[in-house]
């Protein structure tokens, strides 16, 4: 290589590390933010928290939805009691469930990093595979919240780790148990684990297929066993909330939107991944990181249900980062093969060519790979900008954001605009939290503290900071209703009764006949912006009944206030 | 070991089984479009590729897949 491609690289190759370090210090920032936010900043946070609190107390979560407090969860157990043992050390606080899923992003990316270390050397392209899985808009948004999401793929990237590994003569055996383990908490962490299962036991099949029967029985009666268990501990509860619950409407229109947006943040992970996989498809064996790529699109594929969304492709995120740094290794290497043969010997390139080559290098081929050292760290730096994500305000990001560009191009939420930049374009997550969010959450909490019976919220952190029960799964009751599931005799009577102190609404997922009720019996005493969304606060027509005239009505207003 | 042969076979018998499922949703009334609908058409666009992939691995005879 001459003196100025060498030059070149290692400038291109410095650039694209500064780019994903970055990434990743807008990662932390954000991620130490949400730490201290002790509200829901994704809807569901603090319903993942309660399920790990009722852990804690040795209560199931899956519970029958039509009796008060009307609330069960609609996921496996796992992501919650790997925060139970966090909850004695920083009390029932999100901060327990945002570890967990923000070391699970870190360890998600160390695992990418030394799968590409190992099978393709050097140290570039491997720093680079695993801190892109953390560069990617998807990752960063949802990494840090308290949802199980990030910790089903860390089982997934661990389990494919393992699994591809299965033949290795020394530790074959153990590889495909502790492969079929990390599926196991996979799966018990969050249903969509299937499509990794479906992966790793296809790669299985491939090369043992009496291997591959043995570890599909194995796993199938494990997990068999274990949905059995919890089934009848929870008496069904478990089968309704977990399964039935779960068939949701599809709209194939989100689908193919989702995918157009995964494909144009990750184009080069994916184009190289794919290009990957079609390489070992025609060319060579097929690998289990490749057949991860393809299963996980299946799970990107099912992003059009109701109550999906982009977080279905992090999963595909993984295995596209890990499968194109593979690619751009082997690439990387089939270059050094030729260096290496052509010092030697000249002649013995045709003898004994690589396997991708079969003919004599053509003067096209020698450059391409002259200039691999330029190329590979130039599509690094390419795909960087395609996911840029930053905060445009503060002592560091503001400038920054100046000098790229994007501190006017801003994210409007319902009711602010986000000091925030995201290509991605209008997104919920990502924005650092203000003095005026904290206020106005402590102001809804005073009217929780104010309310003189169960506070019926959308979001269970204003509850559980109350000290107050958490009452009502919104969206588990909105699943259930739609599939014919929910007997809604209980809480509307109960509505209609006005027990429920007060009401906190913020997307209003509730089934329609609730909603009915509440329109017929509580009443708008004010919409709080917080976090980028209108918080409305109802109360019971008998509390603003009581207050005998419009005077009374201000006071008691501004008592909650 | 399955070789790239084989695997031609199993992806091809998938996609027939795919392309079938997609059609027959009409005869048992399931969908919400009254004809043949958008995922009918990605479902059967899809099932056509693989076939398609299918046929060019049976070529590539026994090497493993």
């Amino acid at each position: 290589m001459s003196r100025i491609l060498k030059s070149l690289s290692a400038i291109l190759t410095a650039l694209a590390i500064l780019a994903y370090v970055g990434y990743l210090v807008v990662y932390v920032a954000y991620a130490v933010d949400l730490f201290r936010w002790p509200f829901d900043y994704d809807q569901g946070e603090g319903f993942e928290l309660y399920d790990a609190i009722l852990y804690s107390q040795g209560e199931w979560p899956y519970r029958d939805n039509s009796t008060y407090p009307f609330y069960a969860s609609n996921y496996p157990p796992l992501f919650h009691l790997l925060i139970v043992p966090l909850l004695p050390i920083v009390g029932p606080r999100l901060i327990a469930g945002r570890l967990v899923s923000f070391t699970a992003t870190l360890i998600t990316s160390t695992v990418i990093f030394a799968v590409v270390r190992r099978k393709a050397g050097g140290w570039f392209i491997p720093i680079a595979s695993g801190l892109a899985f953390l560069a990617s808009n998807y990752v960063y948004q949802i990494g840090p919240l308290c949802r199980m999401h990030m910790t089903m793929v860390m089982f997934e990237t661990l389990a494919i780790a393992f699994i591809a590994e299965f033949e290795q003569p020394q530790h074959g055996r153990r590889n495909l148990i502790l492969g079929l383990l990390m599926l196991f908490c996979a799966g018990y962490t969050k249903q969509m684990a299937v499509f990794t299962v479906a992966a790793a036991l296809s790669f299985v099949f491939l090369h043992d297929v009496k291997k591959a029967i043995g570890a599909g029985a194995a796993l199938t009666i494990a997990a068999g066993i274990a949905f059995w268990l919890l089934n009848t501990a929870t008496d069904g509860q478990w089968w309704i909330n977990i399964i039935q619950a779960n068939v949701n409407e599809f709209d194939y229109r989100q689908t193919v939107f989702l995918f157009s947006q995964w494909l144009r943040l990750h184009t080069v992970f994916v184009l190289l991944a794919g290009g990957y996989l079609a390489y070992e498809l025609f060319w060579d064996r097929l690998s289990a990181y490749s057949l991860w790529f393809f299963f996980a699109l299946g799970a990107g594929a099912l992003s059009g249900k109701w109550g999906a969304g982009f977080g279905y492709f992090t999963t595909a995120i993984a295995a596209a980062c890990l499968t194109s740094g593979l690619a751009l290794g082997r690439l990387r290497n089939i270059d050094r093969r030729l260096q290496i043969a052509d010092r030697q010997s000249p002649p013995s390139i045709l003898q004994s060519p690589p396997s991708i080559l079969h003919s004599p290098l053509s003067n096209l081929q020698s450059l391409f790979f002259s200039t691999l050292p330029v190329l590979i760290p130039l599509l690094y730096l390419f795909q960087a900008p395609r996911m840029l994500h930053l905060p445009t305000a503060g002592p560091v990001f503001g400038p920054l954001a100046h000098a790229l560009g994007v501190a006017d191009a801003l994210i409007e939420g319902d009711c602010t605009t986000f000091q925030y930049h995201d290509t991605m374009g209008y997104t919920q997550l990502g924005h650092l939290l203000t003095t005026d969010d904290y206020a106005a959450g402590e102001k809804i909490l005073n009217y929780v503290r104010t309310a003189d019976g169960p506070v019926f919220s959308e979001e269970a952190m204003f509850s559980l900071l109350a000290d107050e029960p958490v009452v009502t799964n919104p969206t588990q009751l909105l699943n259930l209703y739609n599939n014919g599931l929910l007997d809604m005799t209980e809480i509307i009577e109960r509505i209609n009764r006005q027990e429920f102190g007060v009401i906190i609404f913020r997307a209003q997922f509730y089934p329609a006949p609730v909603l009915e009720a509440i329109g017929q019996n509580y009443q708008p005493v004010e919409h709080v912006c917080m976090n980028g969304f209108y918080y409305h606060i109802l109360w019971p027509h008998r509390r603003l009944d009581s207050l005998s005239g419009p005077s009374n009505e201000r006071c008691a207003l501004s008592i909650a206030r | 070991m399955v070789t790239k042969r084989q695997l031609g076979i199993i992806v091809i018998a998938l996609s027939l089984l795919a392309i079938f499922g997609v059609t027959a949703v009409d005869f048992i009334g399931a969908g919400k479009w009254g004809g043949f609908g958008p995922l009918q058409r990605i479902g059967i666009g899809l099932g056509v590729a693989a076939i398609a992939v299918g046929l060019i691995l049976i070529r590539l005879g026994n090497r493993p897949a």
